[in-house]
Order: structure tokens, then sequence, then C-alpha cells
């Protein structure tokens, strides 16, 4: 099968890391998977083409922005992929009703923009799918689309050789409301009990300038001098090529999730990159969700209850979650590979995976 | 014929005025014409629709990527109008080889991130028929179509003779020259016209140019490289020149009209591919004397041999001295080409032909 994946293009966030494996993956099981548009020296491990006949299905990746794709080229596409054969994974669950919660994060402004999202979608395609568990719209189906790399494994360092105790990988978008009321209390509590500490990823140590113009100031709120006085080093985002790498300096990687995600149960890329580096991943996710993803040993590699001593222990006792991290990574290996991931896929493009009902 | 329009709606820039004046004889004709989207309020002289299937042509008019609509319109109107009852007018020639005149082309990556080939692509793909408002495409498969015309219902001072356009013309006016049109690939034009009457400027009266960027260089053309937006500040304040923001259409007569002499420029592109715009048309309806500096063979296919006395002569500032002097025949060459403009160009001209061609 021959599919064409039509998204926009961002090296350090959003779905690349996947696309790059499932083109991999294609390759490994005599399919051709692409990313619709020119090649890109940016993007060098990425199959580009424009070649929009050659392909069978074209799955539009949606994420937070709407018209990212010039008119031109949608023209094209439209005109050559028919309706039927072309899909829309809604990796930011903007195919739902408005949810605000706690007034803070959301998938819209407002009733008018959702209209807008929701009539694009159902006039570009017949089938959508969301990386959850639990869609919540019935005429949605369930796809995790991100996987694991079950045949990567960051090269093992010493434990004691790691310079960095806790890193953060990740955009600050969505995220400074938990990581501010949850996560640096907690460090703030039993910072002399931890060595170097990193955020990594855009917006830690200020909002972008065109915050305001897109009337997105919430989701990029920052205390850059509450960082500074925890002695938490910022820095730059890196491409997604080298997350694995990066997560790896550190022995602790902490995940944290906007809490829309939470709510709607979307898994994104950093569900599975964290477990493929080289170090112990805990997640601030809801304990139950970790388990459906990871297994019964997610459980404990979640940060829920006291977050600190969470810390303290597994950084006193690597070598227990590490037999915890194994655990899970067997669990992958076994359901969310992107081997598993791509025929999953396929299956959902031939019509032969049913439609997930609203849970 | 029920025709939708598809066009990324502005006041002051490419189709506006073409699309109102179809919209205004489609129903004197007995045709319906409505422009593709919700109902825009910026535009009351327009009928909107987002009712696809009650249209027997949608027709793209096309200058750049942002005029096929955004999401959800464009898949719902691609998948409710089948291909062959799609047309493309091309009004930059972006439906060719790329080509460079000066520092002028039909495509422009470094702007828009398109390669020429995706518009050829794109443009096959979308319509079964592509037209271009020229008299002379060049490729075998472009139609030619003008699709811009004349209003002679709109002339701003409508007389029986020259004698009397030029008592008239020779009243006090606001400016001596005015040019309206943006600064995008017109600079080497302008600023040669400019030079040729500086000598002679506080005759002719004040020299006005309305539209974007003609204050400065934009920020966006020098971080790009882009020369097509050049401008020389001090030079234009050597000769007293007035600058403004580009006016909505509908003011565009009245304010030509408040000049002795306008100039008609086109891209260095378009002169190359015998594109014709709004302005070619709309210049000739307004109560001044048109200055057409369009190459010499394009203006007569379009105005008629009666144009040969507002071609520019070598000798600029003589040629406006002498249109001072003895205005009278210059007025007769202009009523002449209003009369071969509403024989040939009207707007009822115009949409007949369009529709003769859609329904062939």
């Amino acid at each position: 099968m021959n599919i064409l994946f039509v998204m926009e293009r961002r090296v350090n966030a959003g779905s690349i890391q996947a696309l790059a494996n499932y083109i991999q993956e294609g390759k490994n099981i005599g399919h051709t998977l692409a990313v619709y548009g020119n090649p890109d020296s940016q993007l060098s491990e990425i199959y580009f083409s424009n070649e929009v006949h050659l392909f069978d299905y074209a799955v539009f990746v949606f994420e937070s922005r709407l018209n990212w794709v010039s008119g031109l080229q949608l023209a094209h596409l439209l005109t050559i992929v028919p309706r039927s054969r072309r899909v829309i994974l809604d990796a930011d669950g903007m195919y739902n009703p408005v949810i605000a919660l706690d007034g803070y994060d959301r998938n819209h402004a407002g009733e008018r923009e959702r209209q807008r999202w929701v009539s694009s979608y159902e006039a570009l395609a017949d089938r959508i799918v969301q990386p959850t568990l639990w869609p919540c719209q019935s005429q949605v189906q369930s796809l995790l689309f991100y996987g694991y790399e079950s045949r990567r494994r960051a090269v093992q360092a010493c434990w004691h050789a790691k310079h960095v105790d806790i890193m953060h990988v990740g955009h600050n978008w969505w995220r400074w409301r938990e990581v501010s009321e949850r996560l640096l209390p907690a460090i703030e509590r039993m910072r002399g009990a931890f060595g170097d500490i990193c955020f990594v990823g855009l917006w830690w140590d200020a909002p972008p300038v065109w915050a305001a113009a897109i009337g997105q100031e919430a989701a990029f709120s920052v205390n850059p001098q509450r960082l500074r006085e925890l002695g938490i080093r910022v820095l730059p985002a890196v491409p997604y090529r080298d997350v694995i790498s990066t997560m790896s300096k550190a022995r602790i990687n902490i995940m944290t999730q906007r809490p829309l995600f939470r709510r709607l149960g979307l898994v994104t890329s950093k569900y599975f990159e964290i477990f493929s580096a080289d170090t112990l991943p805990l997640m601030m996710i809801d304990p139950e969700h970790a388990e459906q993803i990871y297994g019964p040993s997610g459980r404990d590699l979640v940060l829920h209850d006291d977050i600190a001593s969470k810390l303290l222990d597994v950084l006193e006792q690597p070598k227990k979650y590490q037999e915890v991290v194994q655990a899970v990574r067997r669990h992958l290996t076994a359901h969310h590979s992107y081997e598993r991931r791509l025929h999953e896929l396929i299956e959902m493009l031939d019509g032969r995976q049913p439609a997930v009902k609203a849970g | 014929m029920k025709l939708l329009l598809i066009s990324k709606l502005a006041r002051s820039s490419r189709a506006i005025n073409t699309i109102t004046q179809y919209s205004r004889v489609a129903g004197e004709l007995g045709h319906k014409i409505a422009v593709f989207g919700e109902k825009q309020l910026d535009f009351p002289e327009l009928q909107f629709s987002l009712d696809v299937p009650a249209f027997d042509i949608a027709i793209f008019i096309i200058y750049m990527p942002s005029d096929f609509p955004d999401l959800p319109y464009l898949a719902s109107l691609l998948d409710g109008m089948p291909k062959s009852r799609r047309v493309i007018i091309d009004c930059s020639g972006r439906y060719n080889e790329t080509i460079r005149v000066e520092h002028d082309f039909n495509h422009l990556e470094k702007m828009d991130g398109h390669q020429g080939w995706e518009w050829i692509e794109a443009f096959q793909s979308v319509a079964d028929r592509i037209l271009q408002p020229t008299l002379t495409p060049r490729r075998d498969d472009v139609g030619s179509f003008l699709f811009h015309g004349y209003d002679p219902e709109g002339v701003v001072h409508p007389v029986a003779s020259a004698a009397e356009a030029t008592q008239h013309w020779c009243r006090s006016k606001k400016y001596g020259v005015a040019y309206v049109g943006n600064n995008w690939q017109r600079w080497t034009q302008v600023q040669r016209f400019l030079e040729a009457i500086g000598p002679i400027h506080q005759k002719l009266g004040p020299i006005a140019l309305v539209g974007w960027d003609w204050k400065r260089r934009p920020d966006w053309a020098v971080q790009m490289g882009i020369k097509g937006a050049d401008v020389d500040p001090e030079f234009l304040q050597q000769l007293d020149v007035e600058t403004g923001d580009a006016i909505p259409f509908t003011e565009l007569p009245g304010f030509l009209s408040n000049a002795r002499f306008c100039p008609i420029f086109q891209r260095p592109l378009f002169n190359e591919l015998g594109l014709v715009t709004n302005r070619l048309f709309e210049t000739l309806i307004a109560d001044t004397i048109p200055l057409v500096m369009v190459p010499e063979p394009l203006a007569e296919s379009i105005y008629g041999p009666a144009v040969r006395p507002l071609l520019p002569t070598n000798d600029i500032g003589s040629w406006l001295q002498d249109i001072i002097r003895n205005p009278e025949p210059y007025w007769e060459a202009i009523l002449r080409v209003r009369q071969h403009l509403t024989l040939h160009h009207s707007y009822h001209q115009r949409l007949t032909e369009l529709i003769a061609m859609l329904g062939a």
C-alpha cells in the first residue's frame, strides 16, 4: 500500500518523529510511505513526494492549526485524491465539542472556531481517527498512531556518569499550570536532594512574541524567574531525531501533558520516545491511562501524589525502577511497536478496523 | 448561465472591480453570478453563495495561492463541482514556464514557496480549461480571454466632443500627475517616467503615487532579498511626490480624475506576456489624459489605432508640454479609444464572450 501523509513540517514538534518511523517501517515490509511536498534539507531522513497519483491514500495530519496547507497544494491534492481515499488524523482532538478545562486549556476558543474545524474535517474526508483509546465522537475511530521504536535503544551509559538528574523535554504549550502547581513545588521541597535539572524546549524562557496576536497568551504562560530561582536550566528545543539522545543524558525524564490531551486520552510521540531513551521515565498522567498504554507496570512510573518522594525514591533506587522500565518496554514492544502500528494503519485504511464507539 | 466566482477579495487590489462589473451586467444579460463564500459585509455590491450544486460553472480567478479558498470551503467546492465544469482564469501568467523579465517573475518561490511545476500541476488537476487575459497565450492548452473590461456607463465626466472635454480638463486639478497602483515590479518604469518629467514637474503640478509601499521599500522585501518593491524615497522627495496608501476600487475613477495625467504602467512580466489588467480599462473612464506606458503592440491591440497619440514619445517632457499646449487632439484620441473600448471591450461584450466560451 502507498500512503501519503499531508502534514505541517515542524522539525522539533508534532508528529514528525512518528512519520520518520512509519516511512522506515514501510520500507521494511514493502509499503511506500511518504510525506507530501518537496524534499527538505532539514528533514533529510524523510521521504517526500509530490507524485500524489502514485498513492492509495492521503492521511491528513492536523495538529493545532487548520489552514497550514497552501491553497495551491490543497487544490491539487483534493482533485487527485478522491474523498473516499482521504483520512484525517486529528492529533489534537479538535473534532470534539468545545472543551475548556478550568478556564485554562481548551481545544477551541469558542463554538464558531469549533464549527470551522468540524466542517473542514467533514468536508475533507469520510474518516477521522484520533490517537486515543476512547474517542468521544461516535464518528471517530481510534488509532493510536504514535508508537514505540522497538528496535531502537539508546546507548546505555553508566547511571553515575550522567550529569543531569532530572530533565523535561517538551515545549511550554499549555503546560505551565501543571508544572508550576505540581512539579515545581515538589522540586522546591527537596531541591537540595537533586542535582542538575533541565527543561528542554521552546517557550520556557519567554512566551513567543506572537502569542497575543493569535489570542493564545494563556497557552504560553511562564515565569522564567521561578525556574531560575530553582536552579532549573532552560535549554533550546532539539530536532526530533535528537530527542532520545537528549533524554538519555538525564537519570530521570519527566513527561507532562497538556490537560486537554489528558482529558481526551490522546497519546503523542513523547509517550513512547521516553522509553527508547536511556533514562528512567516518569509520567505525569493518570495512573489508569498509564496502565492502558504501558501495561500494569506503567502505574509504578506515574508521578501522581507525592511527587517529591517519588523523584527521590527513583534516584535512590534506580535498579528497582530499571526493572519496571524493562517490563514496560516489553509491553510496548508487544503492543505498540511501529511495526504493529503500521499494520493497524493499513487495516484501518482497508476498512478492516471497526470504528470505536464513543466511550 | 449560473457562474460561481472564486477569488480572495480585497477592496484595493486584484480583480475586485472586474468581479463587481460582471455581477452588475450578469443580471442585465439574464445570467447569475455569485462569489463563492459566506457573505462578506465589506462587499455589499456582490452576491455570495456556498451552494455549489446550484451553479453551472466554477471560475477560479487566480493571482496567488491564497485565491484558492481555505478549508472547509475548498474541499466542498472541489467535491461539489466536477473538473469539467471548473475554469481557471490565470491573471498573472502562473501557468507558463518560469519567465523572468528584469526582476519580475511569474513564479515567486521565495515569496509563496511554490515552484513553477506546482502551478502547472495544480492548474491541470483543478480545471479542464485554463484562460489567460492575453491575446497571445504561450501555451497551446490555454485559451485567450481578456477577462477585464470597460464600463462605458462609468465614465466620470461624459462629454459630447473633444472640445468640451478639453474645456473641462483645463480647469484646475489637484494633481498634475497621479499614478494608482501598488509598488510591485513597477519602480523601474515609474522612476524612468519621473526622471523624464522631473525638469517640468513644477509646470505639471503635484505628483501623486498611490498604493502599497511607495513610501519605502518594505521590510519583508529587504529581508527576503526581493527587488520587486524597490523605491527611492529621496528621489521622490526631490520631486515633492505625494505618496498615499491604496484606495478602494470604488474611489479610483474619482481619484484619477483629480489629475491632468495618469500614466498606465504594467509589470514587465505582464507586458512580456501581453496580459491585461483592470487598470488598462479603468483609467479610460476617468476625467484625465491617460499616458499609455505599455508596449505599443499591446496598446494598439486593446485600444485600437486611435491610441497612438497617447503612447509616449522619446521625449516624455516635450510630449506632456505639447498636450498641455494643445490638448484637444489628445482628447479626440481618448474619445475614439473610448468608442473602441465600448464596442470591443465592454463588460457586456466580455461576459457574452465568456458565456459563449463556456457553453461551447
